[in-house]
């Protein structure tokens, strides 16, 4: 039996969001919009010490405040759940087994805290003021110690341990080499070499975390948490282990997201102090991270040392790349990730589209008395890519040949091939073609002549390139070779009811990538439903089957994967159905407009709701052999990995007198195979350059020699606002992915992948006539005076 | 501490509350009226997500103490359009994409209204400046910048009408 595949009418179509209406009126729903009768509010204290000893913890005071209804501690709470182990119990995660060192998390830190913001106790009061009150009533008698705040530092023998239950304060350590790397270097007849600092970044949503637990007793035991977070499901199985409490009595609701980049993909302390606190006081019980905690104590990311050197020949063409990724990861190993993400991505991304035979890197991650790292929107390929767009600029400045020529002389081609550094294949692109059509719409040519006439009126402005890949669409094949054997299911399942409506439930869990209406198209499609008839329903435990959650680019994949063979289940027996009735061959039945018709009779129709109320309620219209009639089907699709590509240039213009750097352009050249809705994917990349544009010239999380965050408000962790971020100039190729049944490519991740290695250079461009070499982000004011104040006394050392 | 009692106009309704001397104009509209547009984002002032109008002016309502609109009008982003009929403003994000995750939604509505009845034809750059101190961290600003110019380019040539509570 053959069935129609109906025509397209929404897949691709620049339609307007569903979801909007209710946001743009305030009456979306986030963790903190929910209140509950009786409900209390939590508050935790922090350590205001990198590293300290926890002599005692005095609640007394803070106890007897009316209104105060428990204060807890780790004695209070770490053997009843806990501790938390990354890379172990991790459903999702890297399974570095051996390869890793441990750490063992405490719900609440007992004997030691290890960063400025550890939590310590946690004060549950009738509201959130008072809490915060009582707080300041905690006396935690403190003895401070001696912080680890720098990680090349803390590689040396005589540094303080991190954690004393470990060997090393180098938690993981992995390499790699394909081709013969020294002896390419060895011969080459050149070397560049460089140090790259990738500064600490945050994915810092507007919305911060926030949780509410309501554990009731007795007979109807059981927790509903309503969350802010990624991964409906698996913090139910985080939570139903740690807690002991089955999954059947264990429901996980994640309402609207205030964005999530990663952040909110992990499973966090607070996450089980809080249902632990719900039990202990029989009430339910809100907690709703501040901006201070939020900045201090989730996650940061990305904080890498990159010991860079590439060999090429005399025309420019690079002969072998060699990267060392040393990563300053904070006190704790995030769950389930483990540290090793951010520099194992930045190592697997160092490649991307260049044709190099000699191939090496080495990772390590390292333990500071810091806030601990994990995910973080385009995990560590962001930092693969500066790391390589920056000495391949290095080159081609000192063979003087054109940043576009060399990277269109390094350039693989565009069909389907090994990726050399593992461990997947690509899935083909357009490497070259998005080079030379960045450079089309930018009007290189003469944007490199007005850069000249400005110099001359001591104007600097600056031309930065990246030419990139993103890894997306993470399912079971790509976590299998990253080292995490277990497999990915998500399930979709698709219903057509009794009166003809569709619904679409899923577990993946959005955080603002619109599925409400991107899954509405597939699905409207996928049956030849009218999108209105379509309804989607995502991200409760309870409503809707097992997801692996949103994260790494994949839900617009996996989603679509999952409803097109659901969908396919349906027609096949709604098309029996509608054969019978019209007394046609299940060959000709066709899909659309919420009907089914005759092929070469369009008056020989059923509508949707005529043919469900058939299924559901005449079995006597039904043909003998429909089976099971329900209209009902719930498949999973596990795709294999996909990279999209693309080009970015950044022109920025750089103020020598003050140090500002201003972006003036971003040219976004990309290919992520078939476009879903362009509205959204537009969305999600010109989102992901405006982060790139903060981490690379505006964001710090600067600490002290002593370890003290110095970032603690968003006054001085600078988000970009409206005046920092030019518009996006984005143009697409469009190359099917082979690896995808819908022909898509992860792409949320591609415009901060990609953006600060296009700034980076940008700013490397414009002060080439001052010889400095820019090799940190972000790259600040402060930090361009300094570079050009240096360049200044060695030239005037020069001439004297 | 003494609680006041203060009497405002809340979208419209005159409401009559007793209030901390420290309470937060963003406390007494979400907790007490219930009115969960509103949003916190980072509690100083930095980040617009609990901008409301007070007597037609954008304030940040994190940094406002409630006795401090005894006697005036708030409008918060619920006071502004209907679901029937959508503000000018509402519908130009709506086309535009200025939405992602909603949650600096509100805030952006507040002050983008806020701007078109102080300057009804903006440029590009007096928006981008004008809403500086409304944060998004999804969108990257190119929808919200081109809503707020569609819905200007609108309403000046009486093509659409602001929806007032």
């Amino acid at each position: 039996m053959s069935v129609q595949t109906p025509q397209h009418r929404y897949v691709g179509e620049r339609l307007v969001r569903v979801e909007d209406p209710r946001l743009l009126r305030g009456r979306g729903q986030y963790v903190d919009d929910i209140d509950l009768p009786g409900m209390a509010h939590a508050a935790f204290v922090r350590s205001p010490f990198p590293h300290a000893r926890i002599n005692g913890i005095d609640v007394e005071a803070a106890l007897a405040l009316d209104g105060v209804f428990g204060i807890f501690t780790g004695k209070d709470l770490n053997h009843l759940a806990g501790p938390l182990i990354a890379g172990r119990n991790d459903y999702g995660g890297a399974t570095l087994g051996s390869d890793l060192l441990e750490t063992k998390r405490q719900l609440l830190a007992a004997d030691k805290a290890r960063h400025v913001g550890d939590a310590v106790a946690v004060v549950v009061a009738r509201d959130r003021y008072l809490a915060e009150d009582a707080c300041e009533l905690v006396h935690v008698d403190w003895e401070p110690l001696p912080a680890v705040v720098d990680a090349n530092e803390a590689l040396s023998d005589d540094s303080p341990r991190v954690d004393e239950a470990l060997a090393s304060n180098n938690i993981v350590h992995k390499d790699f080499e394909t081709g013969d790397v020294q002896a390419a270097m060895d011969s080459a007849p050149h070397v560049f070499r460089k140090r790259f600092h990738h500064g600490r970044c945050h994915p810092a949503p507007l919305e911060p975390r926030g949780i509410i637990a309501d554990w009731t007793t007795g007979a109807d035991r059981g927790v509903t948490v309503w969350i802010s977070h990624q991964m409906a499901h698996l913090m139910r199985t985080y939570l139903s282990e740690l807690l002991q409490m089955p999954e059947g009595r264990l429901r996980v609701i994640v309402p609207d997201v205030g964005g999530g980049f990663g952040l909110k993909a992990h499973l966090f302390t607070e996450d089980v102090v809080i249902p632990l606190v719900s039990r202990a006081l029989d009430r339910p019980v809100k907690w709703i991270e501040d901006r201070y905690e939020n900045l201090a104590a989730s996650n940061h990311a990305r904080e890498v040392f990159c010991d860079i050197e590439a060999a090429a020949d005399d025309d420019g063409r690079l002969l072998a790349l060699r990267m060392k990724f040393l990563g300053d990861v904070g006190a704790y190993s995030p769950v389930p990730y483990t540290p090793w993400i951010d520099v194992g991505m930045a190592a697997k991304s160092m490649l991307g589209s260049y044709d190099i035979d000699n191939v090496g890197y080495t990772t390590d991650a390292v333990l500071t008395n810091k806030c601990p790292t994990g995910a973080y929107r385009g995990v560590g390929q962001t930092v693969g890519q500066c790391a390589r767009e920056s000495i391949v600029d290095d080159v081609a400045r000192k063979l003087d040949i054109d940043p576009f020529e060399l990277r269109l002389r390094n350039c693989i081609g565009d069909e389907p091939r090994v990726n050399p550094i593992g461990p997947h294949h690509y899935d083909g692109g357009s490497y070259a073609e998005c080079l030379r059509k960045a450079r089309d719409v930018l009007g290189y040519d003469e944007l490199r002549e007005r850069q000249l006439e400005l110099r001359e009126q001591g104007r600097y402005i600056g031309i930065g390139i990246c030419n990139f890949m993103e890894h997306g669409a993470w399912g079971s094949k790509t976590y299998r070779a990253h080292g995490a054997d277990r497999p990915f299911i998500d399930l979709v399942r698709l219903t057509v009811e009794p009166g003809g409506s569709v619904v679409v439930a899923t577990g993946l869990t959005p955080n603002g990538q619109g599925h409400e209406t991107t899954f509405a198209q597939l699905a409207a499609d996928a049956l030849g439903a009218d999108l209105e008839q379509v309804r989607v329903v995502q991200a409760d435990t309870e409503r809707t089957p097992f997801s692996m959650g949103t994260r790494g680019s994949r839900s617009g994949v996996v989603g679509s994967g999952a409803i097109l063979r659901a969908a396919e289940d349906l027609r096949e027996k709604m098309a029996q159905i509608a054969a019978h009735q019209l007394e046609a061959a299940v060959e000709d039945i066709e899909f659309g407009g919420g009907k089914a018709s005759v092929r070469g009779a369009p008056s020989q129709a059923l509508t949707f709701r005529e043919i469900a109320q058939i299924a559901y309620f005449a079995p006597e219209k039904q043909p003998e052999d429909i089976g099971e009639p329900a209209l009902v089907s719930t498949r999973s699709y596990d795709p294999d990995p996909t990279y999209g590509n693309g080009t970015v240039v950044a022109v920025v213009e750089v103020d020598v007198k003050t140090g500002i750097v201003k972006t003036e352009r971003i040219v976004f050249v990309e290919d992520c195979g078939v476009v879903l809705n362009p509205m959204i994917v537009d969305g999600q990349i010109a989102g992901g350059v405006a982060q790139g544009i903060g981490q690379s010239l505006l964001e710090q999380l600067a600490y002290d020699v002593d370890g003290q965050l110095l970032s603690g408000t968003l006054k001085d962790f600078l988000y970009p606002t409206a005046g920092d971020v030019p518009s996006v100039e984005i143009a697409h190729v469009v190359t099917p992915s082979p690896a995808t049944t819908s022909g898509m490519k992860g792409v949320a991740e591609s415009g901060i992948i990609a953006t600060p290695a296009a700034v980076v250079n940008a700013v490397a461009d414009a002060l080439s006539p001052f010889s400095v070499e820019v090799d940190h982000t972000p790259i600040t004011p402060n930090d361009v005076r300094a570079l050009l104040r240096a360049a200044q006394a060695s030239s005037q050392a020069a001439t004297t | 501490m003494n609680k006041h009692l203060i009497k405002f106009v809340l979208n419209g309704e005159p409401r009559e509350i007793l209030v901390e001397p420290n309470e937060l104009l963003m406390n007494v509209v979400r907790e007490r009226e219930s009115l969960t547009g509103t949003k916190y984002g980072c509690g100083i002032g930095e980040c617009g997500a609990c901008a409301v109008h007070v007597d037609g002016q954008p304030l940040l309502s994190c940094i406002v103490l409630a006795a401090d609109v005894d006697g005036r009008e708030v409008v918060t982003v619920e006071g502004i359009g209907s679901y029937g009929q959508l503000d000018p403003v509402q519908e130009a994000f709506l086309d535009e994409g200025g939405v992602q995750c909603g949650y600096c939604t509100p805030g952006m509505v507040v002050m983008s209204r806020a701007l078109l009845n102080e300057n009804p034809n903006p440029t590009e750059l007096e928006v981008r400046h004008y809403m500086r101190g409304s944060l998004c961290r999804c969108t990257g600003y190119s929808g919200i910048v081109r809503a707020v110019l569609s819905a200007a380019e609108k309403e000046s040539s009486g093509k659409a009408v602001p929806v007032a509570s």
